[in-house]
């Protein structure tokens, strides 16, 4: 897929993609996703890192409207789960969706082709790709419009989310059931607008949607329960 | 409506037949140990379909066997198939060993002044020019396929069921004839025992106990069409191939006779007013080794999307590592696959989601790296449990059906919707407070309070859960069926899971991660 010359040609392509970068528009992200996404959306040819939550990796994604996405090696990913989460403007839809389950060895490949078309492609890579897979990728993806996603080790990533606490509310002591959940979410990474930022986040609200959460502490079990 | 008059052609115990074996031998034919089709002699002496081979032998001590052979079975039956299209060219061959020929017209114009002479006449034809062949074989005349092939079944080489009368003729046949065996199991419990008492059952009670087959059933036994037969003419090989000489070793050579060789078959495709929705690319290199893939797309392929396909197909196959030195492509071969009538393309109206070009392209580019099942596009639709609500369709083939989706699911997990459903529910252990495993019984009660489980090695306690949530599903399939039971648990790491106790065995169906 990629031959020398390719590559060659791509790379002198990278400094007139740097000049051009400032005027490409972001992927957009859900407006409640602004308070630890900087710029009000993610900008192409850029690697986000999810840790710990698969749920605001595919939140990630519910915001780009009639754009593709495109999941790459995350089998049990279940897309259904975002489709409310931008409220009355819905969220991810599934019919917008490309799955590819078992990449194998050739993921780089397959994330390079689906870079073309999809304007966010979601991946697990089977292991952290060598620092020319990666630059490959992003030459790729900035070229084409497209934000990359891991929920994998990816050194390069420049903004890093991690979720580090969650809170869930509805269930009791055999009573009651999955209702909201307030995620605690740490942004760090050389595109944070404030690294070390702290945000809580509702991941989904009982409503169904992604919001940000005015009170920090522990959730009041005993009141939504039931 | 009136279901249209069809004419079936039986031939008996066809793979017995197709492995050159008499009627007179006592034989059989064996499919995984046991008896798929046997002759005339061996069925005097006691042997019956779906047998063990063992109690077969038994039965008939010096029965001859042979393995069965689909290939001869559907090769022979071209023979007779052929013969029948020489009186009719609309022949559609049901399976090997059964065709069948839309009446109307083939009978007036095999004579005859009223319709009952013109079909005798018709139906005596068509038995002899088969029977000349050197085949024996029943033929029968009926409204509609099935009934047409149980009027070839009847002693005497078949019969007439006149128009209208299909309803009684079935109706002293025992529900067996149904070819389902579930129905033909369950149905005599309820003392329905023939298709005359199925066919009284009111076809909405039908529809509301039973799924969409045994409706479909339903409509056979009371004389009317599941599906009516699609005449084709005569079978005409469309696929078309190219030979290089020398080899050809650079892929631009391959391409541009691949676009040639698709206009080719596109105008063959364009005289029969067909289009394929599948085409196969059948590729072979100067050391005879063929690979072959098949390419699916919404529309029509054009002549250069052919062309662009087989290109993918040859760089998949020289950057796979495994195959060192293609040593040149000696000829191309494309065949289309699952024709369907050119009716002109039309564009996707409001709320579906048409696949756009550079999309469609991205795509079929993985397709040539993995396959053609590697990328998918998920489609909600109806179902409890998490991973029954979405199904999984390959890019370029169709989705399911708008609507499916559509109708309540009592017992569905409420919202909101985990974002993580393991492909394989992943083993899991639950203990109680005095660590004994959480057990669940069969009217849904829990013998203690989960108090931690056990992943893998790691322990968790147990914050909050709520539970049980029973499921039975499909409990009118005896196979199928399953008893289970859903738990959702909070632990102390903040984690929260979808759990199934199914037979004592706890699982995590779904992580809310």
């Amino acid at each position: 897929m990629f031959d020398d010359c390719r590559v060659s040609e791509l790379s002198s392509q990278v400094t007139e993609g740097f000049s051009a970068l400032a005027g490409m528009e972001p992927i957009p992200v859900l407006p409640a996703l602004r308070a630890i996404v900087p710029g009000g959306g993610l900008r192409p040819g850029t690697v986000t890192g999810v840790d710990g939550s698969t749920t605001l990796a595919l939140a990630l994604a519910a915001g780009l409207g009639d754009r593709w996405c495109a999941i790459v090696g995350l089998p049990e990913a279940h897309v259904l789960a975002a489709t409310a989460f931008g409220g009355e403007d819905g969220g991810l839809d599934p019919t917008r969706v490309l799955l590819v389950d078992d990449p194998g060895r050739r993921w780089a490949d397959v994330v390079a082709a689906l870079t073309d078309g999809c304007a966010m492609v979601l991946v697990r890579p089977p292991e952290e790709p060598p620092a020319h897979v990666a630059r490959r990728l992003t030459t790729l993806a900035r070229r084409n419009g497209c934000a990359l996603v891991t929920t994998g080790p990816w050194a390069g990533a420049a903004l890093r989310l991690r979720v580090e606490t969650n809170h869930w509310s509805g269930v009791g002591d055999g009573t009651g059931h999955l209702r909201g959940r307030r995620a605690l979410v740490a942004v760090s990474g050389r595109g944070a607008a404030a690294p070390g930022h702290r945000v809580w986040l509702w991941l989904p609200g009982p409503d169904g949607a992604v919001a940000v959460a005015e009170h920090e502490g522990p959730a009041r079990l005993e009141a939504v329960a039931g | 409506m009136t279901v249209p008059r069809v004419l079936v052609v039986w031939c008996p115990d066809w793979p017995v037949t197709a492995v050159g074996l008499e009627a007179s031998t006592p034989a059989a034919v064996v499919a995984s140990g046991r008896v798929a089709a046997c002759s005339a002699a061996a069925r005097a002496a006691g042997v019956r379909r779906d047998q063990r081979l063992r109690d077969a032998q038994r039965h008939c001590p010096d029965l001859v066997i042979h393995d069965r052979d689909p290939d001869a079975e559907g090769r022979l039956f071209e023979t007779v198939a052929a013969a029948v299209s020489a009186i009719t060219p609309w022949v559609e061959v049901v399976r090997p060993g059964v065709c069948a020929i839309p009446v109307r017209g083939a009978a007036r114009y095999h004579g005859g002044t009223d319709r009952d002479t013109a079909e005798e006449s018709l139906r005596i034809h068509v038995q002899d020019t088969v029977v000349e062949r050197g085949f024996d074989c029943g033929v029968g005349i009926a409204d509609g396929l099935f009934a047409a092939e149980l009027a070839a079944r009847t002693a005497n080489g078949g019969l007439i069921v006149p128009a209208g009368g299909t309803a009684d003729f079935l109706a002293p046949y025992p529900v067996s004839v149904l070819d389902r065996p579930e129905l033909a199991d369950l149905l005599p419990r309820l003392g329905i025992r023939t298709l005359g008492a199925f066919a009284a059952l009111p076809a909405r009670h039908v529809a509301g106990r039973f799924g969409t087959d045994e409706v479909r059933a339903h409509r056979l036994a009371r004389g009317l069409d599941a599906r009516p037969p699609a005449p084709r003419p005569p079978h005409t090989d469309l696929s078309v191939t190219t030979e290089f000489d020398p080899p050809a070793v650079a892929a631009e050579q391959v391409v541009f006779a691949a676009k040639t060789l698709a206009e080719h078959l596109h105008e063959a495709l364009a005289t029969e007013a067909l289009t394929c929705v599948r085409i196969g690319v059948e590729v072979t290199d100067a050391h005879g080794r063929t690979q072959s893939r098949l390419w699916r797309h919404d529309g029509a392929l054009s002549a250069l999307a052919v062309a662009e396909r087989v290109r993918w197909q040859l760089s998949s196959w020289e950057t796979s590592p495994d195959e060192e030195g293609v040593g040149g492509i000696v000829s191309l071969r494309l065949l289309p696959d699952q024709l369907v009538p050119d009716e002109g393309r039309q564009e996707a109206l409001w709320g579906q989601v048409t696949v756009s070009d550079r999309i469609m392209r991205a795509a079929a580019r993985v397709q040539a790296m993995l396959g053609h099942q590697a990328i998918v596009r998920p489609f909600p639709v109806g179902g409890r449990g998490p991973g029954e609500r979405v199904v999984r369709v390959p890019v370029g083939d169709l989705p399911p059906k708008p609507g499916a989706s559509e109708g309540q699911w009592p017992g569905r997990i409420p919202d909101p919707a985990p974002a993580v459903v393991h492909p394989e529910p992943l083993p899991v252990r639950v203990t109680g407070a005095d660590g004994a495993p959480v057990t669940v019984s069969a009217r849904c009660v829990v013998s203690a309070p989960p108090r931690q489980i056990e992943i893998a090695g790691r322990v968790l306690p147990v914050t909050a859960w709520t539970g049980p949530w029973p499921a039975r599903e499909r409990w009118w399939d005896p196979a199928r069926f399953r008893r289970r039971a859903r738990f959702q648990v909070v632990t102390a790491d903040g984690g929260a899971r979808l759990l199934i106790v199914e037979g004592g065995n706890w699982y995590i169906e779904a992580d809310y991660a």
